[in-house]
């Protein structure tokens, strides 16, 4: 049985009285622990896919199932990563990650201890009792990962996680993201448009096409692992990052013809 | 439509409460029904007061305004380009802001007399600040980048000023204009209340004397109309003149 | 360089202004060219405040005032904030209160005190109700425009982590607006002020106002301007004050300074 299932998928919106579709039909099947990215033109429907799965934006045809069973709404099985961090500025990193904690009821001994192990585990023990404004990009985005990982969810939903950052940090995130990934075995959905980042990360990459999004191209990334960064630089690499640039210009090129107003 | 309906029904309904609840009888002399209030204004629009009194009105709250915005715009943009305008203004702006500028009005009148004069006076100090205020910041929030590519291409002082600082500081000085044009017209009826002899205000303070509440209530009827009007002409033209800085963002109460 | 004279240096380069003036005033006051009766020197004002105060005149009406200003001041912050978030957080509240602030917003209100007067009477009431009336206004605009403003993804963190509305309102939606409703406090206090200052000059036998009016309408501008040095000095300390706890409950942003 798949761990997380998505059955024949459909999202319209009404803008200024047009009904725009965003998602044409998606089906896709993930196993638990695996690493899937979604890739695929601006406005193409993948964070609107991302944010179906979250359970903040109703189905409207289709079904979504995780573990068998439907989702219906946000739930702490799922946890979702912003590439706007959406953390708690009135919080020091302690704080937001001991947030859920609260929110569950843990008590206040425990819950402190968890926030540092998780803390430790992201590498921001000496950033604990920093607040949000004081951190850096690729900081807040790890206290938003130990925040979401605390509550041990079973699936990670990550929106373009890494998109406000500066290329180095960026590298630099993906590495530490799959050694929390090798640690955790977390099963993992994450939208992005760099194609890099897309091939070193996952087990498998979906290509999306430009709207009404559907899937056009979905395949396995068989790269040895544990990788380290300068797998970049092999033939393998190489020739599944044509593969995916070719996928990919097509879909642009169809993006860009499109007139701007419904894009979700 | 329908959210026009749910939003007229709380005010509606209050009205209709009201008109019933002044025609019982038991209600105190101060409950005029809304019906009485219409038949009033008639009246009073018939022989001309309600326009000798709203066209005072109007003027001393206009000229106020227009001059006080006029001044405190200018400095504001000023103290925020050059630093010794910022000296001079900040901390007697800073220390004197929170200051109800109203307390000056007897003072006032016993050095301008209770004529027109002193109420000028007394509005145009009000609206100078929040215009002041406004645009100082306005100015001097200013992107730096957008100041550095005018100097790139070759743009003057005054020219960055004045095709640079004063374009992109508008928005914020819209938003001083505003909370200053609601000020002369508080203002305006305040003094009008204290010592008149013509215009809203005044007619309120001799309604209430008479015992005249149906008077009163047109007074506070128009002077509702002005401030609301008032506002609105402001956010027309705000979206008229700045086109590209309001799209998107439709400008909120406040 | 020696650091003190040019501190002293930086000090004179921003605050001249203040000194300049007084002196200004003063050199009216003592030239002859206009009555000394309608600009008192800055002595016999003081003289004037310093004497009142002891004899615990200026106190009194001090008291009065504050009591109004403070009184519907603090009615408007609980019946504010309790609308607003309820405005905000359900949509039939919303569709009928809504169009009454952003229509009633600005039409002067002060107009209204003269029915005041006869609903509640010439004392506290009347003063209290009009301030509770100007405060609320502000207060529940900037509470309802706080909470719609919350990004949605920091709303959807908190549902995705196990919040239930309540949780998010109390942990999310209220912290998040906590700068914005704050805001609207610093507005609404010196409006207070102003409201129970204009009232207390329209008709009053105590408070600061009247004070003040009594002096001028004496012809004892000296008087007069101790008053108004007086309201001056709580009007700044109210809002030093405010700023002071704004800055300990909104810690997580940059400090707010003296001018909004």
């Amino acid at each position: 049985m798949p761990f997380l299932e998505i059955d024949h998928l459909v999202k319209e919106f009404t803008r200024k009285e047009r009904v725009i579709r965003a998602i044409d039909g998606i089906d896709l099947m993930v196993k638990e622990g695996e690493f899937v990215s979604i890739v695929g033109p601006s406005g193409c429907g993948k964070t609107t896919l991302l944010h179906m799965l979250a359970g903040f934006v109703p189905v409207d045809q289709g079904a979504l199932r995780l573990d068998g069973k439907p989702i219906l709404g946000p739930g702490p099985d799922r946890g979702v990563i912003f590439q706007e961090y959406a953390l708690f500025p009135w919080r020091t990193a302690h704080g937001n990650v001991m947030w859920p904690l609260e929110i569950k009821g843990v008590p206040k001994a425990e819950r402190e201890a968890t926030a540092d192990r998780y803390l430790d585990l992201v590498h921001l023990e000496g950033f604990r009792d920093h607040y949000p404004a004081e951190l850096s990009g690729g900081m807040k985005q790890r206290v938003a990962l130990a925040r979401i990982l605390v509550l041990d969810p079973r699936i990670l939903l990550m929106d373009e996680p890494f998109g406000a950052l500066d290329s180095q940090t960026r590298e630099l995130m993906q590495e530490e993201l799959l050694e929390i990934w090798g640690k955790t075995g977390k099963t993992v959905i994450f939208i992005t448009h760099d194609i890099d980042e897309a091939i070193y990360l996952s087990d498998r990459v979906v290509v999306m096409t430009a709207r009404p999004g559907k899937v056009k191209e979905d395949f396995r990334v068989d790269l040895p692992r544990p990788r380290r960064l300068d797998i970049k630089k092999t033939p393998e690499y190489a020739a599944y990052r044509n593969k995916v640039w070719d996928l990919l210009h097509v879909e642009v090129i169809a993006a860009r013809a499109q007139t701007p107003d419904g894009r979700a | 439509m329908i959210r026009f309906l749910r939003g007229a029904a709380v005010p509606v309904a209050l009205l209709i409460a009201w008109e019933i609840y002044a025609r019982t009888g038991i209600a105190p002399r101060y409950v005029v029904a809304p019906t009485e209030v219409v038949k009033t204004l008639w009246a009073m629009t018939l022989n001309g007061s309600i326009f000798k009194h709203t066209g005072r009105s109007i003027e001393r709250a206009t000229v106020g305004f227009a001059v006080g915005a006029f001044f405190g715009t200018l400095a504001g943009l000023t103290a925020g380009v050059l630093k010794p305008v910022e000296n001079f203004y900040d901390p007697i702006i800073s220390l004197t802001y929170p200051v109800p500028k109203i307390a000056l009005l007897p003072l006032i009148f016993t050095w301008f007399g209770i004529g027109d004069t002193a109420k000028f006076v007394i509005i145009i100090m009000a609206v100078f600040y929040p215009t002041f205020i406004a645009s100082f910041y306005g100015a001097k929030s200013v992107e730096r980048v957008l100041i550095w590519s005018a100097r790139n291409m070759g743009a003057s002082r005054w020219q960055v000023f004045r095709r640079v600082v004063v374009p992109a500081a508008m928005p914020q000085v819209f938003n001083g204009l505003r909370v200053g044009l609601a000020l002369s017209l508080i203002i305006m009826v305040t003094s009008e209340l204290i010592a008149a002899n013509e215009g809203l205000g005044y007619l309120i303070g001799a309604a209430q004397e008479s015992l005249r509440f149906d008077i009163m209530y047109v007074a506070l009827l128009i002077i509702g109309l002005l401030g609301f009007g008032a506002d609105r002409l402001m956010r027309i033209a705000r979206r008229k003149l700045l086109v590209g800085q309001t799209l998107g963002s439709e400008a909120g109460n406040g | 360089m020696t650091p003190f004279p040019s501190k002293l240096r930086d000090f004179l380069a921003h605050w001249y202004s203040v000194p300049l003036l007084l002196a200004c005033w003063e050199i009216v006051s003592h030239s002859g060219w206009v009555q000394p009766r309608l600009v008192p020197s800055l002595m016999l004002i003081g003289q004037i405040f310093w004497r009142d105060l002891l004899s615990g005149v200026l106190i009194h009406h001090t008291t009065v005032t504050l009591y109004r200003a403070l009184g519907g001041f603090l009615m408007a912050v609980v019946a504010g904030c309790t609308l607003g978030a309820a405005m905000a957080r359900n949509r039939t509240i919303d569709a009928l209160f809504e169009p009454i602030f952003s229509f009633g917003f600005p039409i002067p209100r002060i107009a209204l005190y003269p029915v005041f007067i006869f609903i509640f009477g010439l004392g506290d009431a009347s003063k209290i109700a009009l301030v509770f009336l100007e405060g609320m206004f502000v207060i529940t605009l900037h509470t309802y425009q706080g909470i719609r403003a919350v990004p949605n993804t920091m709303v959807w963190a908190g549902s995705s982590m196990g919040a239930n509305s309540r949780q998010l309102f109390w942990r999310v939606l209220l912290p998040a607006a906590l700068p914005m409703i704050f805001t609207g406090f610093r507005i609404a206090l010196p409006v207070a002020l102003i409201i129970v200052v204009s009232t207390e000059i329209i008709g009053e036998s105590v408070g600061l106002g009247y004070y003040i009016q009594f002096a001028s309408a004496s012809f004892d501008d000296a008087k007069s301007l101790a008053g108004i040095a007086a309201v001056a000095i709580i009007g700044f300390a109210l809002d030093r004050a405010l700023i002071w706890l704004r800055n300990r409950a909104v810690f997580w942003q940059p400090e707010a300074v003296a001018l909004g």
